[in-house]
């Protein structure tokens, strides 16, 4: 766990991307030399004819476009914008009591639907029936566990009503708080009081033991083995750090411009869990961590360690949906033949068999890897996790599902 | 310093391949030390080959360390011709051709000729293993494979011709319908009897042994356990059955269990991962399958083992197993437990019958005729 706390507020420059793979066409609204609050509208980004604005994370002026690497590793296009350092953001109400129509309408105003993008939690959509919210309040990630405990405590409250707002957004019949049984206790006192009377139900699992216990929890709620889109299952499923966000957005009216990221590894000087505005280059908060440890090759990798993303430059900017970045330096990892001991098999949350659809696809056996119900592997990583053989399962069981689409 | 995106960060979980090899390659150095020193205190009363009980421990060593010579020596030829012998660079490379030698060493009988010996590694290491592609492809469990050649070649006239077990002293009462006088307990326990593998003799030892290897993920127990435990309940079940509820039942138990190969094989060759079945509800099937195999191999044929047969087969039949199996869940683990406790029930009942001679041969050529028709 890391106990180191930093900041990095006021960054010159920002850079916030146009497009992601899911939106991929933007349009853009602003000017080079246009000045723009937090929270203006800089352009919307388009999936055939659903919108979703991309907001500005300062204040400041326009100084115009750049070509930089994504978190997906994708080269776009990201506006370029010089902070003046005032914070000044745009006029948005706050709502007591939000409706329903209310919570979805400030969600999509502030641009945050594509707010979760790892593992197996959901965006924040309502295109369809949801039946169950799940917040999970303790999310292992290791080495560290990511989970800031200080931050639950401090904004118990907030993500109490967070998770509310949320159940009001979905019209949802359950709400499920899923925490760690080892957590600390001041952090899980605060959250139980400040859930308790609410009409939450806690869930206690142990985390430290990485077996996918938030997906047994999840397929224990809606009596089957989940599918890769758990939003198709009626589940909407976020950390507590997307409660929060939507409490400061509805009932606050305010526009999450920062955000907490763990940034972790041998790569780096230090540990430390970095609050920093959206948009930041990652080499600047590099630099002010003190830069990196000297080592030939590095990994960096964004996001969740089963399912995130690796990058080949650090040239890149903080988004919201980013809440770990890892540093490691690069070690040959010598693979070994698989001794079929099935741990994989017995580790999958879903019940599939990922040693079985490897072994398919090595093979090319188009038809067993059907016969495999391969597409419901919903890429936790488990497998690849618990090998003991270091073999990446996973990218075997991706490749499978790509060959038979 | 420059970013590669060769493969993800992955912590794993601590687990590793190589560290199971050389725990398992530990027990196996324990089970060989063992062998040598047990073998040294018991003196075969039929086999004239020896004169003192140092003789009979050197000649135990000299086996284990021959085999493992021969076996390290056949896969470096192997990777010498291949032209790749980087594997060879750190003793991980040697951990499993010294684990397989050192294996069919264990499964051959003190008598066996060192040719024997060394023809066995050459069919278990080449035929069993290399052919296959090497450690993690092949098929068969390759000490077994060697064991099976051995035993079928040789048998007759080289192996074990004047060894007489407990299990043969069993099988030849109950097939004369003789009473046989049951051991005491301790000699079998600590492995001061007859056995016919060098290797199976302390009940103790492999325990122990089965144990660490447990804890340390080398065996899988629900595997070498299920295959326990059906052993178990066969053999009492069986055992009730030809001799009623008394101590007789209890000592046809006792020397099914505790000697033999039947422990001996639940340490070493049931669970081995890359010839077994990779699903929890194979895993459980296999281990019921050659379970089974074995009693009726103990029972009902001339042999007197089973085990290697049993494995054998099973591994025979683990692609097939690997197959059939879409799901792990519950539904498929509940089908599965009720399926191999059926059969169990099954098999141990008509054995039972069969040997008490309460099904004669007729009866079942009939319900054969019967089922026939039917079909």
């Amino acid at each position: 766990m890391i106990n180191e706390y930093k900041s990095y507020l006021e960054p010159k420059f920002v850079y916030l991307p146009l497009t992601d793979p899911t939106y991929k066409i933007a349009n853009v609204k602003v000017e080079e030399g246009d000045a723009v609050l937090v929270g203006t509208v800089l352009g919307y980004k388009y999936k055939g004819q659903i919108k979703l604005p991309v907001i500005s994370s300062v204040s400041g002026t326009v100084k115009g476009f750049e070509e930089l690497q994504d978190r997906f590793g994708k080269t776009v296009d990201h506006c370029v914008i010089e902070n003046n350092m005032e914070d000044n953001q745009i006029e948005l109400k706050a709502f007591e009591n939000a409706s329903t129509s209310q919570v979805r309408a400030r969600l999509l105003e502030l641009g945050l639907e594509q707010i979760n993008v790892d593992g197996i939690f959901t965006p924040l959509k309502f295109d369809r029936p949801i039946k169950h919210v799940v917040v999970n309040a303790s999310f292992t990630n290791e080495p560290f566990l990511k989970t800031d405990y200080l931050f639950v405590n401090e904004y118990a409250e907030h993500i109490a009503q967070g998770i509310e707002l949320l159940k009001v957004a979905a019209n949802a019949e359950t709400v499920t708080v899923i925490a760690d049984k080892d957590m600390e206790p001041f952090a899980f006192n605060s959250l139980g009081e400040a859930i308790v009377d609410k009409d939450m139900r806690l869930e206690t699992v142990k985390l430290q033991k990485v077996n996918g216990s938030d997906v047994k929890v999840i397929s224990k709620l809606i009596k089957k083995p989940v599918s890769p889109d758990l939003l198709s299952d009626g589940v909407l499923y976020v950390k507590v750090d997307t409660a929060k966000i939507v409490y400061d957005a509805v009932v606050l009216g305010k526009v999450s411009n920062s955000r907490q990221v763990a940034i972790t590894g041998d790569g780096i000087k230090e540990n430390v869990i970095y609050e920093v505005v959206v948009g930041t280059k990652l080499s600047e908060i590099v630099s002010d961590l003190g830069g990196y440890n000297e080592v030939d090759e590095m990994v960096l990798h964004y996001g969740s360690f089963t399912t995130g993303n690796q990058l080949t430059t650090d040239e890149t900017s903080i988004t919201l949906n980013v809440d770990t970045i890892n540093f490691q330096e690069y070690i040959e990892l010598e693979e070994d033949v698989c001794t079929k001991c099935g741990e994989c098999n017995d580790v999958c949350p879903v019940g599939i068999l990922p040693q079985n659809i490897m072994d398919a696809e090595m093979r090319n056996v188009n038809e067993r890897i059907v016969d495999l119900d391969t597409g419901a592997c919903i890429e936790c990583g488990l497998c690849t996790y618990t090998c003991p053989s270091n073999i990446n399962v996973l990218e075997w069981v991706r490749r499978a599902k790509r060959r038979v689409g | 310093m420059k970013f590669v995106t060769k493969k993800p960060p992955i912590v794993t979980n601590g687990e590793h391949t190589y560290k199971r090899s050389l725990n398992l390659h530990i027990a196996l150095i324990i089970a060989a030390l063992a062998a040598v020193i047990l073998n040294g205190f018991y003196t075969y009363p039929d086999v004239t080959l020896f004169t003192s009980g140092l003789e009979q421990s050197f000649k135990v060593f000299s086996m284990i360390a021959i085999a493992s010579v021969i076996s390290v020596v056949i896969e470096l030829f192997y990777a010498l011709s291949e032209g790749n012998t980087s594997k060879f660079s750190s003793y991980k490379g040697f951990v499993d051709p010294i684990n397989t030698g050192i294996l069919i060493a264990l499964l051959l009988p003190i008598n066996a000729p060192i040719f024997v010996l060394a023809l066995a590694v050459f069919v278990g290491v080449y035929i069993g293993k290399i052919v296959f592609g090497g450690y993690g492809f092949y098929i068969f469990n390759p000490a077994l494979v060697g064991a099976l050649f051995a035993f079928s070649a040789f048998g007759a006239g080289h192996l074990a011709s004047d060894i007489v077990t407990p299990l043969e002293t069993l099988k030849l009462a109950i097939t004369t319908n003789t009473t046989f006088e049951l051991q005491s307990v301790l000699p079998l326990i600590i492995g001061n009897y007859q056995s016919i593998s060098i290797g199976s003799t302390s009940v103790a030892v492999l325990g122990l042994l089965f144990a660490y290897l447990c804890v340390t993920k080398v065996i899988d127990l629900r595997i070498s356990g299920t295959y326990l435990l059906t052993v178990l309940v066969m053999s009492l079940g069986i055992g009730f059955i030809i001799f009623g509820f008394g101590e007789m039942a209890l000592g046809y138990v006792l020397i099914n269990i505790v000697t033999g190969l039947a422990v001996f094989g639940a340490v070493f060759f049931i669970s081995e991962t890359v010839s077994t079945p990779t699903s929890r509800e194979t895993k459980l099937i296999y281990a019921v399958t050659v379970a089974i195999l074995m009693m009726v191999f103990r029972t009902l044929s001339s042999n007197v083992e089973g085990l290697i047969y049993a494995v054998l087969f099973g591994n025979m039949i683990t692609p097939f197993l690997n197959r059939t199996v879409k799901h792990s869940n519950k539904k498929a683990l509940l089908k599965t437990l009720v399926g191999i406790t059926i059969a169990v029930v099954g098999v141990t009942f008509i054995i039972g019958f069969m040997l008490k001679g309460q099904i004669e041969e007729s009866s079942i050529n009939a319900i054969v005729v019967t089922l026939g028709g039917i079909l």
